[in-house]
């Protein structure tokens, strides 16, 4: 015979459908966001993955300042490590050789010359010659007849040979001592101390140039454009729509990109002043983003693109070309370990093979340090990760709040309980019983949620990081784990919760229960009041009777409250960010340049007025003791820290004058970051070489664009070994146009600085503001079960305080005003919790990027925040009321024992 | 008829410590038949509850011994506990507890559940006079349509031994009677085993056996060789 108990389950659906309604719907929306999520991450992470081979993604990539000669290749391929010492050697040599050559040429024709003159004077002399002009003009005539054969004679001669060969004996003799003199710095500089095993890799030129793009062909640049070509064998692209460009007036653009500034195949654009039509919307496997540089704080789909041209059509462009080269390590690294343990070695090697060849490298990055390529793979699974966390969090308090009904039905059947207990039916048998309810709820909104996962959700989850980043065409991937973390771990967090509460409760003997007896300890004295109004008394003893419900309606309303902070917070901070911005420049203009000489070996100048010199220098901060949620962001887990070498009396950054040597100022966003303090030391270093520099902070510098050190001129050339005239680019106030493009490496504008917002609006404004009211319902939903709970477990006193001739207003006073007050007061402390809780989740999450952002409240959104969960609120309220009324008299009367 | 079915050996019970002390059973002892009908009998607090719910397996002696056909419940642990009340033993208390959201039939199958060897259920509806109510709840019932439900779901296990806990205590006249009867015609036609707890003296006249409780002992045991039906009893 079936248990005759199970036949209750329909019918306490049936009958509190609405609790069960707004539970399931609950259930199925998270456990679909979840399921949505996941399904469409792995989808997504499927088709990125698969495209590593597929398209040919490069292992890393380094960029140098001119063209790699072809043993320079051959050399990088090896991943051996170069001649260092030999190199010195000879390049002393080669130095000290053509000045001993100089040296000795000066010296003989110097002998000569006296010779043929003492010569001529010795004559003139003997023949009485006195006057000096005309010895003069003797000299002259002998030198012009008798000079080169005598210098011809003298370099014959044995002695000269002696002599010079001693000279070249005597200065190599000197470079080789100077080189082992100075040995110990150079080995420690290029780590040539280190034991060392080569990683041979198969280099492949990836040439690019950055062009402007205007998309709108409207003559005003929108964006840079990075353009490879199209007869690429690495880093390949997959064609969203369209094809490849197949002759010269023919583009393909990023799709992502072409979405966000509305470009479609077909439309033409204009780049660097030349019209392309666009063949297609691509994906390039190593631009997952828009990341310009890898340092930038967030990729820019607005103001950066990546391209494809024709080769012919690239070679006719003539911007500068960057000499990029893309690798391949011929053995693939096993594991994240041995992916920064080859980078470092082939970066070792890298370094000294440039170095011996004269060239240098101005960018290196290895594919697993590459934001461009692991930011979306890393946001995506960072996303479900992040909302699988906050759903299970959920899935909890309603596994509570299942749990506290289910405590009350107990308190409420305990007669029932107590004889089914007394006729023989076990506590497993009752555990089963009151366990039935929450699981078969929660498999349902399993079922119901993976369905709409695999279908809504997922095509949700997908579109919205398609429209996010640049992905390939994502497939269709069914994942077990997807259907492990969206039915398993819900249905093993609502069965453990529950069956701790269900088992805590029906631990009492079955006469207890008959009894009513329920509480599990000593009855305790009666708590004291103060003397306040009858109504005031019994509001407080009716909030001491329901203390665990209040703690599940606290931590409600904290959660909510929190989520309401992330939904007003990002949206602030970002708009913030976006209107401080122009503040965040140093001036309206930054020009780097490449090099502070141009080709001809002349320092650039400028005619604007405005222009002031600057330095500058990128080093790393090491982000010790934080833990790393995301592995291969930034650079290598360190930040990045620009040193500004500032000019005295400088108009565009004030610092104060005798700075000692070796003190700095810092930005407040490097502060902030990482809590420095005036005195504290901090340790930056070279990315590429092993050097390092220990700086004290003086003082601050009001500027939170970016992690920045400021130290003066003088100092910053003393510390990095520049020239005195030597500088990295000019502020200004107003555009530079007498230098030329040429020589300017990047412009940095106010615009540069609220790109950041700008993307990050585009990305998750409208998601945002969605989330806002989502949580607005959600809050209210929380608040109207914990809130009904609280009135069922009250009815008994409600009913009977209805005999006794209460009014209903009255009785909505007594019961909703205690949960009103609760509500209202933990909202506000919610509010404190939920903001410091976002300062700490931001900066923790910041960690983990480079760049600092200011998590930003406006009062405004403190104020809405309370107001949206009190309004929320109220509406339960009016929901209580009526089910105050509804509550009959003779519950009281019919459950009296 | 089985002598000693059911023994109760010095008994006895008390509750709280100290001055507060309340012996409530102090040394009880009598034995029980089987198929008998056995009123306790006795005033408020003469310790005839307890005494019933130490027999049913839910509350136990500080010293002395229950046991049912040999079998001692103090050698029992909790799960044996619940078996032993599952197999023998049906209980009618004075509220009915009966299941809101389950219907008659549903309310009765809940006992029926439990048992090996059940009674038909519609059968039972029909001797409790159910038949017309069977689909109703039991906010639909009357006090005493509602006793009846409660007993058909003890009697449809076919216990051993019926517990009834001042069955008749919220009912009126009537209806007490009807109940009393009803019990009765359970005793007779199933053959359980009846032990009642009763204040109201006049239910001793239907009883096969009467043991008066006062103070905590056996004031009386007397068995009662002229009992007449329920029906004939006056109050």
């Amino acid at each position: 015979m079936r248990n005759p108990l199970i036949k209750r389950i329909p019918k306490e659906l049936a009958s509190d459908w609405h609790k069960y309604l707004v539970i399931i719907l609950f259930m199925v929306g998270m456990i679909g966001v979840i399921s949505g999520m996941y399904v469409g991450r792995e989808s997504m992470v499927s088709a990125i993955e698969s495209g590593r081979t597929e398209l040919n993604l490069e292992d890393g990539s380094f960029e140098l300042s001119h063209r790699a000669s072809p043993e320079l290749l051959e050399n990088i391929s090896t991943g051996e490590k170069a001649d260092v010492r030999q190199y010195f050697i000879d390049k002393g040599m080669e130095e000290a050789d053509k000045e001993v050559a100089d040296a000795i040429e000066e010296e003989l024709n110097e002998q000569v010359s006296k010779a043929i003159e003492d010569g001529v004077r010795a004559q003139c002399a003997a023949l009485g010659v006195a006057d000096e002009d005309t010895i003069q003009s003797y000299i002259d005539a002998a030198m012009e007849e008798n000079f080169d054969s005598a210098l011809e004679e003298a370099r014959n001669s044995e002695e000269f040979k002696d002599a010079v060969e001693e000279a070249y004996s005597k200065a190599h003799d000197a470079v080789i001592e100077a080189v082992d003199e100075e040995w110990s710095d150079i080995e420690e500089e290029y780590n040539l101390a280190e034991d060392f095993s080569p990683v041979s890799v198969t280099v492949y030129e990836h040439f690019y140039r950055n062009e402007s793009e205007d998309n709108d062909n409207d003559g005003v640049e929108d964006a840079t454009v990075r353009i490879f070509k199209s007869d690429s064998v690495i880093d390949l692209a997959s064609f969203i729509e369209g094809r490849a460009p197949e002759n010269t007036n023919e583009i393909a653009i990023d799709r992502n990109h072409a979405d966000t500034v509305g470009v479609k195949v077909g439309d033409k654009i204009t780049v660097s002043g030349r019209e392309y039509e666009v063949t297609g919307l691509l994906s390039y496997v190593n631009y997952l983003t828009m990341h310009e540089s890898n340092t930038d704080l967030m990729f820019d789909a607005f103001g950066f693109d990546v391209a494809m041209l024709t080769p012919e059509a690239f070679n006719e462009l003539t911007s500068r070309l960057h000499y990029n080269y893309s690798f391949l390590y011929d053995v693939k690294p096993e594991g994240k370990i041995e992916q920064a343990d080859w980078s470092e070695r082939f970066l070792k090697s890298l370094i000294t093979q440039t170095l011996v060849d004269d060239n240098e490298i101005k960018d290196y990055l290895p594919v697993y340090l590459s934001q461009a390529r692991n930011f979306a793979p890393s946001d995506i699974e960072g996303d479900s990760t992040g909302t699988g966390i906050f759903c299970y969090i959920l899935i909890a308090v309603i596994a509570f709040i299942f749990a506290i009904t289910i405590s009350n039905t107990i308190d409420k059947e305990a007669s029932v309980i107590g004889t089914l207990r007394a006729s023989g039916y076990s506590k497993g048998e009752l555990i089963v019983h009151y366990m039935s309810m929450p699981v078969i709820v929660t498999l349902a909104g399993a079922a119901l949620g993976n369905i709409l996962g695999y279908t809504a959700f997922r095509g949700m989850a997908v579109k919205m990081y398609f429209n996010t980043y640049s992905l390939p065409i994502p497939r269709l991937v069914w994942s077990p784990s997807a259907l492990v973390k969206t039915t398993v771990i819900p249905l093993l967090l609502m069965f453990f919760i529950n069956l701790f509460v269900i088992v805590k409760k029906l631990q009492l003997s079955p006469l207890k229960f008959l009894r009513h007896d329920l509480s599990k300890t000593k009855r305790t004295k009666a708590r004291r009041i103060p003397a306040w109004s009858f109504l005031s008394r019994f509001r407080l003893r009716i909030l001491f009777q329901n203390i665990p419900n209040y703690v599940v309606l606290i931590f409600g309303v904290i959660l909510s409250e929190l989520m309401l902070c992330f939904a007003f917070g990002l949206t602030d901070s970002l708009n913030n960010y976006g209107e401080r911005a122009p503040e965040m420049v140093f001036a309206d203009y930054q020009y780097m340049l490449m090099d502070y000489k141009d080709s001809d070996g002349n320092a650039i100048v400028t005619d604007e007025e405005t222009a002031e010199r600057f330095s500058c220098t990128n080093l790393m901060y090491p982000k010790e003791n934080t833990s790393s949620m995301r592995d291969g962001m930034g650079s290598g887990g360190d930040e990045s820290v620009t040193v500004y070498g500032i000019s005295d009396g400088s108009s565009y950054i004030s610092l104060p004058g005798g700075i000692p040597e070796g003190h700095v100022y810092i930005s407040t966003a490097f502060r902030d970051k990482f809590y420095l303090k005036s005195g504290d030391v901090i340790t930056l270093h070279e990315e590429y070489e092993n050097k390092s520099y220990d700086l004290t902070v003086e003082g601050f510098t009001d500027y939170e664009g970016g992690i920045a050190v400021f130290m003066d001129n003088s100092s910053f050339n003393e510390t990095f070994g520049k020239k005195d005239d030597e500088f990295s680019g000019y502020f200004s106030r107003n555009e530079i146009t007498d230098i030329d493009e040429q020589d300017i490496a990047t412009v940095i504008t106010a615009d540069d600085i609220s790109k950041v917002t700008t993307q990050l609006m585009h990305s998750v404004g409208g998601f945002i503001e969605i989330f806002k009211y989502a949580m607005i319902i959600l809050a209210a939903a929380l608040i109207y079960l914990l809130a009904k709970i609280i009135i069922e477990r009250n009815e008994h006193s409600i009913s009977m305080v209805k005999i006794l001739g209460f009014k209903n207003g009255e009785i909505g006073s007594l019961y909703i005003i205690p949960t009103a007050i609760v509500v209202a007061v933990f909202t506000v402390i919610s509010l404190a919790v939920g903001y410091f809780m976002m300062l700490w989740i931001f900066h923790a999450f910041l960690m983990q990027m480079d760049g600092y952002f200011a998590f930003y409240m406006s009062p405004l959104s403190m104020v809405l925040s309370v107001l949206y969960l009190l309004i929320g609120y109220a509406f339960v309220s009016v929901i209580d009321f009526f089910r105050i009324k509804k509550i009959p008299m003779d519950v009281a009367l019919k459950n009296a024992d | 008829m089985e002598e000693n079915f059911l023994e109760i050996k010095d008994l006895k019970k008390s509750f709280g410590t100290g001055e507060a002390k309340q012996d409530v059973l102090r040394g009880m002892n009598f034995t029980v038949s089987k198929g008998e009908f056995c009123v306790l009998l006795g005033p408020s607090g003469s310790g005839k509850s307890t005494l019933l719910n130490i027999i049913g397996g839910i509350d136990t002696p500080d010293s002395g011994f229950v046991s049912i056909k040999g079998d001692k419940l103090e050698d029992m642990d909790e799960k044996q506990l619940t078996v032993y009340r599952r197999k023998h033993l049906g209980y009618v208390f004075q509220m009915y507890n009966l299941i809101p959201n389950l219907n008659v039939k549903e309310n009765i199958e809940v006992g029926a559940y439990l048992s090996d060897k059940p009674l038909d259920v519609e059968e039972v509806i029909t001797t409790l006079g159910l038949q017309d109510h069977k689909y109703k709840y039991p906010n639909q019932l009357s006090g005493g349509q509602q006793q009846r439900v409660s007993i058909g779901r003890a009697v449809v296990k076919n216990p051993d031994i019926l517990m009834c806990d001042e069955p008749t205590g919220a009912l009126d006249y009537k209806t007490s009677k009807e109940i009393l009867a009803l019990i009765e015609d359970c005793n007779s036609k199933y053959g359980s085993t009846v032990i009642m707890v009763t204040h109201n003296e006049a239910i001793k006249y239907m009883a096969d056996h009467v043991i008066k409780l006062r103070d905590g002992v056996v004031r009386h045991n007397d068995i009662n060789s002229n009992k007449i039906p329920a029906s004939e009893l006056e109050w």
